[in-house]
């Protein structure tokens, strides 16, 4: 046995922005035990609903992420449709889909640029982030807002998106594949950044079940999991099948980002193309009663919103389980046994969101 | 839409004792853990839920906090709880027993101690904590034990 | 094969106009929906009536009815447009631009002139409201109860029945903003 280190990282750390912060125990270089911590920003925003309409809460609750902003939105709202047995109406669910898929562009693309940034490729990390404005660009158009969108409500949309926006939407989308292409290419094809990802945080399949690895992380690891596939919103009318990759090491995590990428953007032109007409929100009467637990496919991964009410305006309590915290026993089985210089990309590959993970 | 996936609700009560048993039956099938989280209704009982998934069907089953707020641990089958378990520690006091990596109350930092929980004083704050029996090293000892050799 | 890639990404880099912007001498562009910041358009309109305080999800709005006092926290605001659409006389208006950043926690402040009983403009209703003693009546020989007033309501405080022929008020959660009265087509509500 080697001399022990303990060395701390983060919660400061230049190639996350998070505040995640691990106790690396290495022998020699290689890490041997990790414990993490979490918990620097607690927000108490779960207590919170029990003083806020459950109206308004929904815009407080996307604020739990910055970046899946979208999918917070809709899953606290489906959970209070789903106590209070609200129909939405189709056109909603189509343009719920469309938003949400474009948000996992976003979140992609950025994520992207982070990766190149951890192994210090930045110049590949700016052209990410280029394109990645062009998504906010639509977002700010079609919403109002380029990360916080306010515009999923209890019962459907606040805003409807009209078929010359759509079209536009689409049109981007199909103009932003190319360049994408180019990157991704950069990303699966070049030796500089194959040789920081091919073999380093291998995840078992077996692992991924048995941590309960959830989102990319555990579709990099072969398992056909996907929220996408239960029922929400109209991913079932578009012929979605989720992307698996089997690998289980970091490039096999980044393979299944990037080409979720370009099935988003397949999505997007298959609702944008069937996108009925008809109202964008259902009456909203009355008070929560009862509970209902859902789960909603994020960018990174399975998110679960449990909301309970007692007939008053308040909910009694709103639950919300980002991925990352799913994902982070994950990362604690990664980061063991290996080399000290690939934590960083590690840690990045489950792509973490630890303030998430405080509401 | 009714005969989606999602909107399948699969709510259970389950006796204290029988959580284990199940838990580990639920292992054995091939359940996966979603989640874990307490709520607190307007009387006071607290109840945690468990969530489990197979093949993207919820199964979620919830048992009531006894009056001593002290609970069995899964992460013997499931080591991933540890995050919610140290969690319902901070938020509602909820001491959990033979929990794999115990944080002792300071996993979240939170502005109040137990924020839907206040009322209640824990073991630590009356007197200073011995040691229980069975449990594994928590951060603050492996820093201890690891302190003579820490070079930084 | 890689140099010829990397010779086509420099020469695009090269000829292509930047993604970037010259910042503070070319402003930003928004769009028509753009939530910027919120502004108080029309102080002389404004009833008071506090609904956008308590939809705010941030309590970044304060309204004091005794002083005639509308704040705004900007700060604290989350531009998520809930006063603007909530309130029953439109004299809130969302604005493109972004509020600026400022080193300390910024209050903005409008004097709505209502510190004394003001002469309503609404409809048919008595100045009387202010004092609160007279809640919203309902003349139910000529009602209809279609409903109109329970669906406009922004505080949610009337519920209608048609087949109970029932109509009722919730006093405490009345705003007395008039909208109910203003709806109603059979002009069966006072104050």
């Amino acid at each position: 046995m080697g001399k022990r280190t303990i060395i701390p990282f983060g919660p400061q750390h230049p190639v996350l922005p998070e505040p995640v912060h691990l106790d690396l125990v290495l022998e020699d270089e290689t890490v041997v035990d990790v414990i993490p911590s979490i918990g620097y920003v607690h927000r108490g925003l779960e207590k919170l609903t029990e003083v806020k309409e459950y109206t308004e809460m929904v815009y407080v609750i996307e604020r739990v992420c910055g970046i899946c902003s979208f999918g917070h939105g809709w899953g606290a709202s489906a959970a209070i449709e789903g106590a209070m047995g609200i129909e939405v109406p189709e056109r909603a669910l189509y343009l719920r889909t469309i938003w949400h898929e474009l948000s996992r562009i976003h979140s992609h693309l950025l994520w992207l640029g982070l990766l190149a940034d951890a192994f210090g490729f930045d110049s590949l990390f700016m052209h990410c982030w280029r394109l990645r404005e062009k998504v906010l660009d639509l977002f700010e158009k079609t919403t109002g807002g380029r990360v916080i969108f306010s515009v999923c409500k209890v019962g459907g949309v606040r805003k409807d998106v009209d078929s010359a926006t759509l079209r536009e939407i689409v049109e981007v989308l199909k103009g932003m594949a190319p360049e994408i292409r180019e990157l991704a290419d950069v990303f699966m094809n070049d030796s500089s950044v194959l040789n920081r990802m091919v073999g380093v945080g291998v995840l078992t399949k077996e692992e991924a079940v048995e941590l309960g690895a959830v989102g990319p992380v555990a579709r990099g690891s072969g398992l056909r999991q996907d929220m996408r596939l239960n029922g929400m919103g109209v991913y079932d009318r578009l012929g979605f099948e989720p992307i698996v990759e089997e690998a289980g090491d970091c490039e096999a995590r980044c393979k299944v980002r990037i080409r979720e990428i370009f099935q988003s953007i397949e999505l997007i032109e298959k609702a944008a193309m069937d996108m009925p007409d008809g109202p964008i929100a259902a009456q909203v009467r009355g008070n929560v009663e009862g509970e209902f637990a859902l789960r909603i496919e994020q960018p990174r991964g399975e998110a679960f919103y449990y909301t309970k009410g007692v007939g008053t305006k308040f909910l009694e309590r709103m639950r919300v389980r980002t991925p990352t915290n799913q994902n982070l026993p994950s990362l604690v089985k990664m980061l063991k046994g290996c080399d000290f210089a690939d934590v960083p990309i590690m840690v990045l590959t489950i792509d973490p969101c630890v303030s998430c993970t405080e509401r | 839409m009714s005969e989606a996936k999602y909107a399948i609700q699969n709510f259970e009560l389950l006796d204290l004792l029988e959580l284990i048993p199940k838990v580990r039956s639920l292992k054995e099938e091939g359940y996966r853990l979603v989640q874990a989280c307490a709520t607190r209704s307007a009387d006071g009982t607290i109840t945690v839920i468990y969530s489990f998934d197979l093949d993207h069907v919820l199964y979620n089953f919830k048992v009531i906090v006894p009056e001593n707020l002290e609970m069995q641990s899964i992460t013997d089958s499931y080591w991933s709880a540890f995050i919610y378990e140290n969690e319902m520690r901070d938020l509602f006091g909820i001491r959990f027993h033979h929990l794999a990596l115990d944080y002792g109350g300071h996993f979240f930092k939170v502005a109040m101690p137990r924020p839907w929980n206040p009322e209640v004083v824990q073991e630590e704050e009356k007197a200073p904590e011995a040691a229980p029996e069975e449990r594994r090293l928590t951060r603050e000892e492996m820093l201890e034990i690891m302190g003579s050799e820490v070079e930084e | 094969m890689s140099f010829f890639r990397m010779k086509k990404v420099v020469m695009n880099s090269l000829f292509k106009k930047p993604a970037t912007r010259m910042y503070p001498v070319i402003p930003r562009e928004f769009t028509s929906v753009t939530r910027g910041h919120v502004e108080m358009e029309d102080p002389e309109g404004c009833l008071a009536c506090g609904i956008c305080a308590k939809r705010c999800p941030a309590d970044a709005i304060r309204v004091d009815k005794s002083k005639g006092v509308w704040e705004i926290a900007r700060m604290q605001c989350i531009q998520c447009n809930s006063c603007v659409e909530t309130c029953p006389k439109h004299v809130l208006v969302m604005h493109a631009e972004y509020t600026t950043p400022d080193p300390e926690k910024k209050v903005d402040t409008y004097q709505l002139h209502h510190t004394e009983p003001k002469v309503a403009q609404v409809g048919d209703f008595d100045p009387q409201m202010e004092t609160g003693d007279a809640g919203l009546v309902c003349d139910k020989e000529s009602c209809v109860f279609c409903g109109l007033c329970a669906r406009n309501c922004p505080a949610e405080a009337i519920r209608v029945d048609r087949a109970e022929k029932l109509w009722e008020v919730d006093k405490d959660a009345c705003m007395k903003c008039g909208l109910c009265i203003e709806k109603c087509p059979k002009k069966c509500l006072t104050f």
